[in-house]
């Protein structure tokens, strides 16, 4: 289960050739390719696929575990509220970058209560997946909105802070990737470190096997004593958390909240889901998912900036659309063997 | 399950819906009950630590819901709707199918009914006859344009192996892009500043009975009942019915019985869509009149999902349980105008009540603590 396997390689081959397919498109419909692939566009895109990213690698986890983690739009959607109720709370009308990430830690501190309060429900009291984590959905839907209400008085919050670029100086110089990773978000350098390290962790520690055991094989794993409650505890919590902290994200990079319609979350959470299906459970492909994801998402302002006429309102369905057709070709993943089955030990 | 005859497997199916029509439904009412109080209390707390009063908050609530006819006519809108909807979405998850594309289905077919009657109205003659041709006509579109839209994720999923909660979550905002792009631009009426499409015309509208009100009529609530009745029957009656039933719980069961599980599950969604479209002509044609941008329409196919859950998925649940989303949802309103209360708490209320009807094993532990007979906390 790590880069080299079937899997994996056939995914990797089918996204190579789609955008291959919509380059050849592009050249065909005689489209100034060079102006839409800027690196401007890069960078938002990078920007835009963090928190889809973050959710995804976090639900993955707790799939990995054999705990659907289906909540994590609505997670992300409290993720971004209190972190923007908080930004108001400590540092009023004009926030400092300090009271961002102070808000973020703390938002991210609450996601984990409640998603161990969500973790009891589902684990100790077996509650069905599925309709427990589009209960969360609900609950941030109202929740976030009505936390919005509370404090700004409107369910969209005034301009707050977004967080600033960060320029490493002598790294930036290098051409293009200088640019694209040296002089923006530093939200999006630590998610490709998270994606890393989620990575490492899996595939490269024993806690990493736990949490796959726990997963395929929850048996094996209580016959070599651990415990196998434990073990989808921990990775629920986690999925939790780092829903919770691309909400905060989310917001980070928008610098105010929104709460009407589907919120500024906006199905953010469940495209991650799609994104590790398609990374096939991995990290680092759920990163790349998320990546392409967060590029169709951009493609809104290059359409714009070299003038292909074409409604944006439909532009912005892009993203969901590609979520539908990716599904259809890719949709049956390897899912782990225990999913969804609540495990007992016999002590 | 290797070499389980066809004998075997009728014993287990047999055995399967005996378990779905006869198992307690003393113990599910209770759930429900329980679910609710507690979600509820949950809201009551939460107004109390925003810092208003909870007692006002409870009696607007009830006055908001029950408190005089417009009041109740108004609930009785929301009832029309959720119990609509909430059908569409018993029918899907009674079959084992996740249909949350309730909302888009019901966007699509409401769509579609406003466009067939503003298509066909020049051809027929005003007047009752026409409104009466032109309604059945609207509804009829409206059913085929939500059983199609819902129909897609089906065969998606039985053919294609694609999650039908996630397609169809996406169906859902596609469903609300393209419709208010729509109405927006090609469908947009002449000289309509709003993004709305013209105005169904006046004759085309349900009678007034009872409550004098422009956006509610007991003659649609009297459909909606009958499509209740009429599905219910057809999930327990029939054949079909039988077949969706215990091919969404015992699967392996079913297909050795010779039930064709795709088939079912592109029928199941076509089903669910369809009746997602009666919900969407009876909102076009008895409470707008016209079709506006989806994104600023009610949630009701998502709500659904918590008036069909809290009815255990059981069609003639959802009349009940949709009664008391109506009363919650018009509550809303009166509080919108009449109190400072955030009235989205009313959602948030709506998503803990999804939340306690997954874990009926919360109550019944509860239930054996204390040593109580009922379910109630």
């Amino acid at each position: 289960m790590t880069l080299g396997d079937r899997g994996t390689q056939l995914r990797l081959g089918a996204a190579v050739g789609l955008v291959l397919l919509a380059l050849a498109a592009a050249v065909a419909l005689d489209w100034p390719l060079a102006d839409i692939m800027t690196i401007g566009f890069v960078e938002r895109a990078l920007q835009a696929a963090t928190p889809i990213a973050l959710a995804s690698i976090g639900g993955l986890y707790a799939e990995k575990s054999g705990v659907f983690n289906i909540g994590l739009e609505g997670f992300m959607i409290f993720g971004a509220a209190n972190t923007g109720a908080l930004v108001w709370i400590v540092g009023g009308e004009s926030p400092t970058q300090g009271d961002l990430w102070a808000a973020m830690a703390l938002a991210v501190a609450i996601s984990v209560v409640y998603t161990i309060l969500f973790a009891v429900l589902l684990i100790r009291y077996k509650a069905n997946q599925i309709v427990a984590g589009l209960a969360v959905w609900f609950i941030g839907l109202g929740f976030g909105p009505f936390t919005a209400a509370l404090v700004w008085g409107n369910r969209n919050s005034p301009g707050l802070v977004s967080v600033s670029d960060v320029t490493v100086p002598g790294l930036v110089e290098i051409p293009v990737l200088g640019p694209i990773l040296f002089d923006t978000s530093p939200l999006v350098l630590l998610t490709m470190l998270v994606a890393v390290a989620a990575w490492v962790f899996l595939y490269r520690t024993r806690y990493g096997y736990w949490v796959q055991a726990a997963g395929e094989n929850p048996e094996a794993l209580d016959t070599a004593g651990v415990n196998v409650t434990r073990v989808r505890y921990a990775s629920v919590i986690f999925s939790g958390m780092m829903a919770g902290f691309a909400g905060a994200v989310l917001l980070a990079h928008a610098g105010s909240f929104t709460g009407t319609g589907q919120t500024m979350v906006n199905g953010r959470g469940w495209i991650a889901i799609v994104a590790y299906l398609f990374g096939n459970y991995n990290p680092l492909g759920a990163a790349a998912a998320a990546l392409l994801f967060g590029g169709l998402d951009m493609l809104q302002i290059q359409f714009q900036t070299v003038g292909i006429e074409f409604p944006n309102r439909l532009v912005n369905l892009f993203p969901y659309a590609a979520v539908v057709v990716v599904l259809t070709v890719w949709g049956s993943t390897q899912m782990p063997a225990a999913l969804g089955e609540s495990y007992e030990s016999e002590e | 399950m290797s070499d389980a005859g066809p004998g075997r497997a009728r014993t287990t199916l047999d055995r399967a819906a005996g378990w779905l029509l006869d198992a307690s439904v003393g113990e599910r009412i209770a759930i429900a009950t329980a679910s609710t109080a507690l979600a509820l209390s949950i809201g009551v707390v939460v107004v109390a630590l925003a810092g208003y009063d909870p007692a006002a908050f409870l009696r607007n609530v009830l006055v908001g819901a029950f408190g005089d006819a417009n009041a109740l006519a108004r609930t009785l809108k929301f009832t029309t709707l959720f119990v609509l909807t909430g059908v569409a979405v018993a029918i899907a998850f009674r079959a084992g199918v996740f249909n949350i594309g309730v909302q888009g289905q019901f966007v699509v077919g409401g769509f579609a009914t406003v466009v067939a009657i503003l298509w066909l109205a020049p051809l027929l003659p005003t007047g009752p006859v026409g409104g009466v041709s032109l309604m059945v006509v609207g509804t009829v579109a409206g059913v085929v344009a939500g059983g199609a839209y819902g129909a897609l994720p089906g065969i998606l999923k039985a053919y294609g192996d694609a999650n039908e909660i996630v397609t169809t979550i996406m169906l859902n905002f596609i469903a609300t892009g393209v419709v208010g792009y729509l109405v927006d631009g090609p469908f947009r009426g002449e000289g309509n500043r709003a993004p709305n499409t013209a105005r169904i015309p006046e004759y085309v509208s349900l009678p007034r009975l009872v409550f004098d009100v422009p956006d509610f009529s007991v003659v649609g609530l009297a459909v909606t009942l009958v499509v209740v009745v009429v599905v219910a029957s057809l999930l327990t009656r029939t054949r079909f019915g039988y077949d969706m039933v215990t091919s969404g719980h015992q699967t392996a069961a079913a297909t050795f019985s010779g039930v064709n599980a795709r088939q079912t599950v592109v029928a199941t969604m076509t089903l669910s869509g369809m009746i997602a479209g009666v919900a969407g002509a009876v909102f076009a044609i008895m409470i707008q009149g016209y079709y506006s941008d989806p994104a600023g329409i009610g949630t009701y196919g998502f709500d659904a999902i918590a008036v069909s859950l809290l009815a255990a998925n059981n069609p003639l649940g959802v009349v009940p349980a949709g009664l008391l989303f109506g009363g919650l949802d018009s509550a809303g309103s009166h509080i919108r105008i009449n109190s400072d209360v955030p009235v989205q708490l009313i959602d948030g209320i709506n998503g803990l009540v999804v939340l306690f009807v997954a874990a009926p094993e919360l109550f019944r532990m509860v239930a054996a603590r204390t040593g109580l007979g009922g379910t109630d906390e």
